[in-house]
């Protein structure tokens, strides 16, 4: 497979993820405006602060508009061409690089992408924003999970699936942490700490990740701070979990790299295997308070790390080949470049 | 006339005007092999048009089969517009088409052929040597050098019009990448969707082996002792006007689509892809990236699409390149003018099919001729193409003539001037004001690999604002499917 090919597929597929994901957050955070106590304007942009805080997007947003308001947050985070990581952006990324590679996706997978393009394309901003539309946020929602099943079905399980994989994994375990850390900035920002809205919280979160139901199937009584983290981080069955998507994302790059799960062949392989067990072999203690926020911190920093060395393995960067020397090679990675960014 | 009212059958009636209809011969009157069309299209009632018409453009859109258009900041993504009444060529007069063709790629591959290598007709004085030289595609880096099976030009879409009384000329030769080929296939593929009934009672020969033919030419011409030679189509990029082309036909003949990034040329002068599983060797390259942007160390420096060392793989023989480099010698539209003599000289026969009729005021004689006469002509810029360039002097200001006039006057080698020639027309469907005449081309597309292929039929394109004769995609042109019949009628 072309080393451009893979990077397509990676970047088409965590795209896709990160739009999901960003519909996911400002769903659960509208709804969960609407029972909140105060609707004032920039009361609710106190509780959209966390949410922009933790994707790393507070600034952007404060530089880009001057109102704050609750629809000003949903147009940047759905719609706005400024902001690089909203839906619209996403989605936009995700085709242009299935566009690159029509020619190797099945026409299924490219039509669904195109639809998701256009009817985005063709959505009132307005509408949506000030109507609150959830319908449009589910239909967002259901051309992703579309397209995982359009790929699972019509695309061949071979080398480029578990590109897809890749991308589709570290997105996902990525945004977890993000929406655990979410709640990291909604503690400090809110002075009346009250169990009620701690509750709320939790399950908002939980919400957000579509991982509600399968918590309350597990933990019967309250929802509270050390099962939910548990939970999200840990469960080894439940599909959003960070230990369950960087398993997976193992279990793509050693089908990849054709190398047994026992060892590893590169350093992506290396840097997966040492962080689920950083994850398995965490205590309580590990999850609580402070220590909870430093493993978040720290799962977020090795997951970009993995994504430069799968790029740098298998994407662009290095020409895999013993005729060439070392210094040919050099050179060579600093001319290649990649499209994309995250 | 109406469309619009859904009880009324479709009726496709309008003033024929003083040119040659393709589809009546007189008022009321249709050809013999558009009779059962027309017999067909009398059943259905406006209604059924237009959900038909609708539906197809919604799949051209949602299939993402578009193409760009640059111009404003940012280019946009278009649908090239499709008229659902197709266009109908009898068997004889294809057969007429067909062996015409087939007469012109062998002359113009002979030439090419000739003037990279001894120059007979340079010699013979048959084209001035001054022509050839200063040709703005002509490559002197390619002289002496052979290629595979001496062909030059394995894929060409040679544009032909009408005139006023039916008869086929050659209005150009496209033998660099000619683009188009996947809207012939699409838009087949839509209308047999779209009308499955009238495909069983028409007997429409088939295009669809367009692919196959391609790859096997494309084969034809990999490095010698090559067992299974691996293809791919270089493309510039998805920001390409025709990169939805370029990945449709490395699609239908799965092969790889490469970008220049994606190819290094090794110490052993062979063309490598980059791969996930390291290095793969490419034998042949169906490259849609004009000559000058095709290898950085041979020919224009600053390019980023191309590949350093190209040219030196070419040249030791390890890559097959379709079409060879230099071709564009042969799109010069003066060089145009000496393909009939090109045909007489090398296969010592008449042209099959005429030129449009041409001055070159590289000529003293054409050059006062065509000065004098410019409010008749059309005046072509030797080297541009898409419709850019050119005047046409019967719709021209005296300001704009007199201007022209100074830039013939100071450069004849880079103008040609033509009789104009009001291009057929073909009925089309025209939104509100029902259906219309509108002046249409062709452009069949021919492969020239171990034989010549020339699909059946090939793009018809429509220039569909009233009375235009400009039909490229780029200046609100659209097109329709190209029906060839298996009879006269």
């Amino acid at each position: 497979m072309l080393c451009r090919v893979a990077d397509s597929l990676f970047w088409m597929s965590r795209y896709i993820e990160r739009a999901e994901n960003t519909v996911r957050l400002a769903d659960v955070m509208l709804q969960t405006l609407l029972e909140s106590e105060h609707a004032q304007d920039d009361i609710s942009y106190s509780h959209w602060q966390p949410l922009l805080a933790s994707l790393g997007e507070q600034e952007i947003f404060e530089d880009l508009y001057d109102s704050h308001d609750s629809h000003h947050v949903t147009e940047f985070l759905i719609f706005s061409r400024d902001n690089h990581s909203s839906v619209f952006s996403s989605i936009a990324a995700a085709r242009e690089n299935a566009r690159m590679i029509r020619d190797q996706i099945s026409s299924e997978m490219w039509e669904v992408i195109n639809k998701l393009y256009l009817y985005l394309k063709n959505t009132d901003a307005k509408q949506v924003c000030h109507e609150l539309n959830f319908n449009f946020f589910r239909q967002i929602k259901e051309y992703s999970l579309l397209f995982q099943g359009i790929t699972e079905s019509t695309f061949p399980h071979q080398l480029g699936y578990e590109f897809i994989e890749c991308g589709r994994q570290i997105e996902r375990a990525d945004k977890t942490c993000r929406i655990l850390d979410a709640k990291r900035y909604m503690k400090t920002t809110d002075d009346q700490k009250s169990d009620s809205l701690d509750y709320a919280q939790w399950a908002a979160l939980l919400k957000g990740c579509s991982a509600l139901d399968a918590y309350r199937q597990i933990f019967v009584a309250d929802i509270e701070a050390a099962n939910v983290r548990k939970f999200l981080i840990l469960s080894r069955h439940f599909p959003r979990s960070v230990l369950f998507c960087i398993q997976k994302l193992q279990n793509a790059l050693h089908s990849i790299s054709q190398c047994p799960i026992t060892h590893f062949s590169n350093e992506a392989e290396r840097l997966v295997g040492r962080l689920i067990s950083i994850i398995k072999y965490s205590t309580d203690k590990d999850l609580e308070g402070d220590g909870a926020t430093k493993m978040i911190t720290e799962i977020e920093d090795e997951l970009a790390a993995i994504a430069i060395e799968i790029n740098k393995r298998y994407m662009f960067s290095e020409i895999i080949d013993p005729a060439l020397d070392t210094e040919e090679k050099k050179d060579d990675s600093v001319t290649s470049q990649s499209q994309t960014s995250s | 006339m109406s469309v619009h009212n859904s009880e009324t059958n479709m009726q496709i009636k309008y003033d024929l005007g003083e040119f040659y209809d393709e589809m009546f011969a007189s008022p009321g009157v249709p050809r013999p092999h558009y009779r059962n069309l027309l017999e067909r299209f009398a059943e259905l009632t406006a209604e059924e048009f237009n959900l038909k018409r609708e539906a197809v453009d919604l799949s051209f859109l949602q299939q993402g089969i578009t193409f760009t258009v640059y111009g404003d900041q940012k280019s946009t993504e278009r649908i090239f517009p499709f008229d659902l009444i197709p266009r109908i060529i009898p068997k004889n007069e294809w057969h007429h088409l067909k062996i015409g063709l087939e007469q012109r790629i062998q002359a113009l591959n002979l030439f090419l052929h000739d003037i990279y290598h001894e120059q007979k007709i340079i010699k013979d004085g048959i084209v001035p040597r001054e022509i050839l030289e200063s040709a703005k595609h002509f490559r002197k880096e390619i002289i002496g050098m052979d290629v595979p099976n001496n062909i030059y030009i394995h894929i060409c879409g040679t544009d032909i019009i009408r005139d006023d009384k039916g008869a086929y000329l050659v209005l150009e030769d496209n033998g660099r990448s000619p683009s188009g080929v996947s809207y012939m296939i699409e838009n087949r593929q839509a209308m047999k969707k779209a009308f499955p009934k009238l495909f069983q009672q028409m007997g429409v020969r088939p295009i669809t082996d367009y692919s196959d033919h391609l790859l096997s030419a494309l084969k034809h011409i990999a490095p010698k002792n090559t067992l299974n030679p691996v293809v791919a189509v270089l493309t510039p990029g998805v920001y390409n006007s025709a990169y939805f082309e370029h990945c449709f036909l490395a699609r239908q003949m799965g092969v790889e689509i490469v970008e220049g990034r994606d190819l290094v040329v090794q110490q052993d002068n062979c063309v490598y892809m980059r791969t996930t599983e390291g290095l793969k060797k490419v034998d042949v390259l169906y490259r849609r990236i004009d000559d000058d942007f095709i290898d950085p160390e041979a020919f224009r420096k600053d390019s980023l699409l191309g590949v350093p060392g190209l040219m030196r793989a070419y040249r030791a023989g390890n890559l097959g390149l379709a079409n060879a480099i230099g071709t564009g010698v042969a799109d010069d539209k003066v060089m145009y003018c000496f393909v009939p003599d090109m045909i007489k000289y090398y296969l010592d026969q008449e042209p099959i099919l005429p030129n449009v009729e041409t001055w070159l005021p590289y000529r003293e004689k054409d050059l006062s001729y065509t000065l004098e006469n410019m409010e008749n002509l059309v005046v072509k810029a030797a080297n541009e193409a898409g419709g850019y360039g050119m005047i046409i002097g019967p719709a021209a200001s005296k300001e704009e003539l007199a201007e022209f006039r100074e830039k013939v006057k100071a450069k004849p080698r880079d103008f040609i001037a033509q009789t104009p020639i009001s291009l057929s027309r073909h009925p089309t469907y025209c939104g509100d004001k029902g259906f219309g005449g509108r002046h249409i081309d062709l452009r069949p597309y021919i492969i020239c690999g171990e034989k010549i292929k020339i699909t059946p039929g090939g793009l018809t394109r429509v220039a569909l604002r009233e009375g235009s004769l400009v039909v490229n995609s780029s200046q609100g042109g659209g097109s329709k499917d190209t029906w060839v019949l298996n009879s006269d009628q």
